[in-house]
């Protein structure tokens, strides 16, 4: 009887500490958004690099992106970016997340997450992010609320005009699970 | 309110870069964080004075814990630390095969940078390019604003032209062009200066307005010469009581022009169109 029950609880738990699944990071657009009283502008960024670990239901995610890899279709406030993030210095723009590992089954998710960037760390609780999943393949579209003084960056001037506080930063990544 | 900085070195005594350091009140358990820089220092201001709790952490190091460190504002409290490496792991690859594989699966544990395959290039911090940009950018932003500032004469001489060129013999709205002119002349010197003088920054490729920003300066600049040229010789001219003839006579169109290429310019970085 000792013996079956013994069994029994293996069944139940086995899944739990099934081997460790890991998240692979295939394609994604990050795009932050600038606005100035004279015209709107957008630096795009398609060469993140992430990576996701899972260990008992719990998944570790780590992005990863160069300051430089931003591109608004003008070289000239492109440098001037690298410059009032402090991007020379501190090249890496870095997001960190746990989320459990059945969020990929889920419609939306709700993220907390820790940013590097600017030499500074910002966290963001509860950020919403759609979820899509399709043929092994989860598709992953949110906005950051990301704003200038989260990371103690000078706002940057056009004619003495300032930008707004506010960066928003549109994610859209596929993941793959491995 | 306070201060407190430090530096965070490895057991060699080298600067650990991109270390986070975080400082947690015991008092609020308000927590603010930091990232060393490539000399491995990192700075808090304006901390509220009380008693912290401190955590350092870096990627292949051991995480270090401080109990407390006090801020009381009268000096910069000063917390150096020196970080151990952490203990080598049987599943995670080296550094060689992770260049050659990015994103390659490594480990149970939390993803760490080198587990994307980012190259130790990319990751590390270029001080000197930083204060390069920190240059140009402050160049920039003087020729910028001497930019707008030499719109204001150049417009007043423009509209004083109407005058200075008429039939009437005062000399006065003559010399007052001549003026504006010459206010015109030396602060676009000035602001063409900042310009040419901005250091470049290598590796970069010149997209967007700039390069129409760029090309205008081929115009207004050597305009920016002729003009008081011709100017000149119109003025003389006309001092001797004779009608602008010849070469000067061109003075006007080549300040129109000049004077459009640089409005162009100023427009182009400044507006999306």
């Amino acid at each position: 009887m000792n013996k079956k029950i013994l069994i029994a609880f293996l069944l139940v738990t086995l899944p739990t500490f099934a081997a460790d699944s890991q998240w692979v990071l295939k394609q994604s657009t990050l795009t932050y958004h600038v606005s100035h009283p004279l015209h709107e502008s957008e630096g795009v960024s398609h060469a993140a690099r992430g990576k996701g670990v899972c260990h008992n239901g719990q998944c570790d995610f780590l992005i990863a992106v160069t300051v430089k890899s931003f591109d608004s279709g003008d070289s000239n406030r492109d440098l001037h970016m690298v410059q009032v993030t402090r991007g020379a210095e501190f090249p890496i723009v870095t997001v960190r997340t746990r989320l459990p590992e059945s969020a990929a089954s889920s419609a939306t998710i709700n993220a907390d997450l820790e940013i590097q960037f600017a030499g500074q760390t910002a966290q963001y609780k509860k950020v919403p992010f759609k979820v899509e999943t399709q043929g092994g393949e989860t598709h992953i579209t949110g906005t950051i609320p990301a704003t200038l003084t989260d990371f103690k960056i000078d706002p940057p001037s056009l004619l003495t005009m300032p930008v707004k506080n506010e960066i928003p930063v549109r994610v859209d990544m596929t993941w793959r699970s491995q | 309110m306070g201060v407190l900085t430090g530096r965070v070195v490895d057991s060699s005594g080298n600067p650990v870069a991109n270390a986070t350091v975080t400082v947690t009140s015991v008092d609020n358990g308000q927590a603010r964080s930091a990232t060393t820089g490539t000399d491995g220092s990192y700075r808090f201001d304006d901390l509220p004075l009380g008693n912290y709790r401190m955590k350092l952490e870096a990627a292949g190091f051991q995480t270090l814990e401080i109990l407390s460190a006090t801020v009381d504002g009268t000096k910069p409290v000063v917390v150096d630390e020196k970080l151990q490496a952490s203990a080598p792991t049987t599943t995670k690859p080296n550094l060689e095969q992770q260049d050659n594989l990015p994103n390659a699966p490594s480990s149970s544990t939390a993803p760490s940078l080198s587990d994307l395959g980012l190259t130790t290039e990319q990751t590390q911090g270029n001080p000197r390019e930083q204060a390069l940009l920190d240059k140009r950018t402050h160049m920039l932003k003087i020729h910028q604003r001497m930019g707008l500032i030499t719109t204001i004469p150049l417009i007043a001489t423009v509209v004083t032209s109407l005058n200075a060129g008429g039939k009437s013999e005062g000399t006065a709205s003559r010399d007052l062009h001549v003026a504006l002119g010459a206010v015109t002349g030396d602060l676009y010197g000035i602001t063409a200066y900042y310009a040419i003088r901005a250091p470049r920054i290598p590796g970069t490729k010149k997209r967007g307005p700039i390069k129409f920003h760029e090309a205008m300066a081929w115009i207004h600049g050597p305009g920016m010469i002729l003009t008081p040229i011709l100017g000149a010789m119109a003025f003389s001219q006309k001092n001797n009581g004779e009608k602008v003839h010849g070469i000067a006579q061109a003075h006007g169109p080549v300040a129109i022009v000049t004077a459009g290429a640089f409005g162009a310019a100023l427009l182009s970085v400044s507006v999306k169109f």
